[in-house]
């Protein structure tokens, strides 16, 4: 289970253009659950995430996992948790320029202490599982905005992290691959992944057990799904 | 082990990946490199044959002096000198250049009555015979100059005075000597025959040669001075010592490479900015790459490993080049325009090939000079950009 409690963030604090991105949110992810986060641009929801996911330290708060602060730990100590715990699927996509999809899917490996080459068949499976199997040789710059996420997505999970956080993952993508996307993320729940996303797509949003709704950096609603 | 292989390969698909800062850092520091590199190995060379070339020359050498400038000295010096305390030999010279054709070489006239001095072993013959007191209208010459003017042993050589009259040696012998410039220029031939070719009063010689005790090397410079303090108020002398030779030497061709050290530094520190612009320039390329790796689970000092391993790569490739560029262009080229500028007057002599000496110090210097820029100029930015948190890198790098 994750549990945020009272994060707050502050960016160029103390500055003349200092900004409150995040002000005391206090939010729970259960395990094998999808936990949504909806609200307008600008409202908070990539910074909220960006600290779940341990990418963006909280000025004040801190963010349990199973009980552990995670915040506390040292820069190299968040890199292992995220190296073994946690896949990334980004709003912007980011995928390395310069290297084909099987590559991107395989770059979280390069820190592992494993042998790449047993990985390729995994890969490229998981590539196959999102309708990729005749692009995993394309350069990225060669695939769709679409194709580029659901590459994202495969590289979110090839090292099978239990906790995927997914920022907008929807945004940049066309309806066909929002749509394998979004069956992607309801089977992984049911194989009982830890998903945290943040949305402004419906059918996205109606696939959470969990929602909450974000106005100004705030919490301002929160409901269950109800069965 | 596995982990570090993929660091390892990450860092030579990051070579691939950027391509043109791979390349202008590697064209920037090769030929930084090989200019530094082609200048140390000639300043070696020149500094082995110095030292070569003075290995058997006298102690002291008695030179004389007119209004600054050098004149021939005063045979009747002999005597005192040789009652200076230590003193074990003193030896009258006489040398000068001469043409044959249009080349330039040293005739040198040695004092083959002394057996103190055994001429001989300090002009180690390859064929023929040596001089000997006795010997007239004979000459020994250098390897260089047999191979210059095609002769042998047993040949006639017609020398030109300075009067253009021409004076006819029969070759008695080629010595071959450990440094070229003795080998590459110079004919000996027997003090009396000199005098005569040079037309130099009786009463005087070039210089004059003194050989102090033959002690151990700590004490024989002490010595040196010594003696050379004792005998440096004949007038119209002066005594200049091995040491100081050597000195010289060093000093001419050091103050020369010394212009060159300062070419070479004007371009590692463009390399430096060079590299360093180049990691700005893919700076939000490569601060959201670190961003991204460490969102995807690398440490900061994984990030640092795979820049390390790139800049080690890059640099000993572009040490490795820089060097070979440097021994190509010294050897096989011969250094045009370097050498000139390094050897100065002694590009006169005709058949003077330039040394190239290639030393340990010289090789590691250059790699370390290739290496070192490197790994400050894209470690450093890497690290700074590592420390932050991953959402930030990543969020710089769009902006």
């Amino acid at each position: 289970m994750i549990e945020a409690v009272e994060l707050t963030k502050i960016y160029n604090q103390g500055k003349k253009n200092q900004v409150e991105a995040v002000t005391n949110v206090s939010v729970t992810a259960e395990d094998g659950e999808i936990t949504a986060f909806v609200g307008p641009s600008g409202c908070g929801k990539t910074t909220l995430m960006s600290m779940i996911g341990q990418l963006l330290t909280p000025t004040k708060g801190k963010v349990l996992v199973d009980k552990e602060d995670i915040t506390a730990y040292s820069d190299g100590w968040k890199a292992i948790f995220r190296r073994k715990n946690v896949g990334f699927v980004f709003q912007h996509i980011n995928l390395l320029p310069n290297l084909n999809a099987l590559e991107n899917v395989m770059t979280p490996l390069t820190c592992h202490d494993v042998d790449l080459a047993d990985y390729k068949e995994p890969a490229l499976s998981l590539l196959g599982q999102l309708g990729l199997s005749e692009r995993a040789y394309f350069a990225v710059e060669q695939l769709s905005g679409g194709q580029q996420q659901r590459v994202a997505v495969a590289r979110a999970l090839i090292t099978e992290p239990a906790i995927i956080v997914a920022d907008e993952p929807l945004t940049f993508v066309d309806e066909a691959s929002a749509k394998t996307i979004t069956d992607f993320f309801s089977k992984l729940r049911d194989e009982g992944k830890t998903i945290v996303i943040s949305t402004h797509v419906s059918n996205l949003a109606k696939l959470a057990d969990r929602t909450y709704e974000m106005k100004d950096g705030r919490i301002v609603k929160s409901f269950e799904k109800t069965a | 082990m596995s982990r570090f292989k993929n660091l390892f390969n990450y860092a030579l698909n990051c070579i691939q990946r950027y391509r043109i800062r791979t390349a202008v850092v590697l064209i920037c520091l090769v030929v930084s490199s090989a200019v530094f590199s082609s200048v140390a190995f000639i300043e070696d060379g020149l500094t082995n044959e110095g030292e070569l070339s003075l290995k058997y020359s006298p102690d002291l050498t008695v030179q004389g002096v007119e209004s600054g400038r050098l004149t021939p000295v005063e045979l009747r010096y002999l005597g005192y000198i040789q009652e200076a305390p230590s003193v074990t030999a003193v030896v009258p010279r006489i040398w000068g250049y001469a043409n044959i054709g249009n080349t330039l070489l040293v005739v040198v006239g040695i004092d083959l009555s002394n057996p103190t001095i055994n001429f001989a072993a300090d002009y180690p013959l390859e064929s023929g015979t040596f001089l000997n007191p006795e010997s007239n209208n004979s000459v020994v010459i250098g390897r260089g100059v047999a191979s210059l003017l095609g002769v042998g042993v047993g040949d006639v050589l017609t020398i030109l005075t300075e009067s253009n009259q021409p004076r006819t040696y029969i070759v008695s012998g080629i010595f071959n000597s450990e440094s070229s410039i003795y080998s590459g220029d110079m004919i000996l031939m027997n003090l009396k025959e000199a005098r005569t070719f040079f037309n130099l009063p009786e009463d005087k010689v070039t210089d004059i040669m003194v050989y102090v005790s033959n002690i151990d090397a700590a004490q024989k410079g002490a010595l040196v001075n010594l003696v050379a303090r004792e005998i440096s108020d004949l007038p119209n002398c002066r005594v200049v010592t091995k040491n100081l030779l050597l000195q010289a030497q060093e000093a001419a061709y050091g103050d020369r490479s010394g212009f060159f050290s300062v070419v070479w530094y004007v371009i590692l520190i463009a390399v430096a900015i060079i590299a360093f612009n180049q990691t700005v320039v893919v700076g939000h390329e490569s601060k959201f790459e670190i961003g991204l790796l460490k969102a995807v689970g690398f440490s900061t000092t994984d990030i640092i490993q795979v820049r390390l391993v790139e800049s080690l790569l890059l640099g000993t490739i572009a040490g490795a080049v820089g060097l070979a560029v440097g021994i190509f262009y010294d050897s096989v080229l011969g250094a045009p325009m370097v050498a000139d500028f390094m050897m100065g007057w002694a590009t006169l002599y005709p058949n003077f090939t330039i040394p190239v000496a290639i030393s340990l110090q010289t090789v590691l210097f250059t790699f370390t000079i290739t290496i070192v820029p490197l790994l400050f100029a894209t470690v450093i930015p890497s690290w700074l950009n590592a420390t932050v948190d991953p959402d930030i890198a990543m969020r710089g790098a769009r902006a």
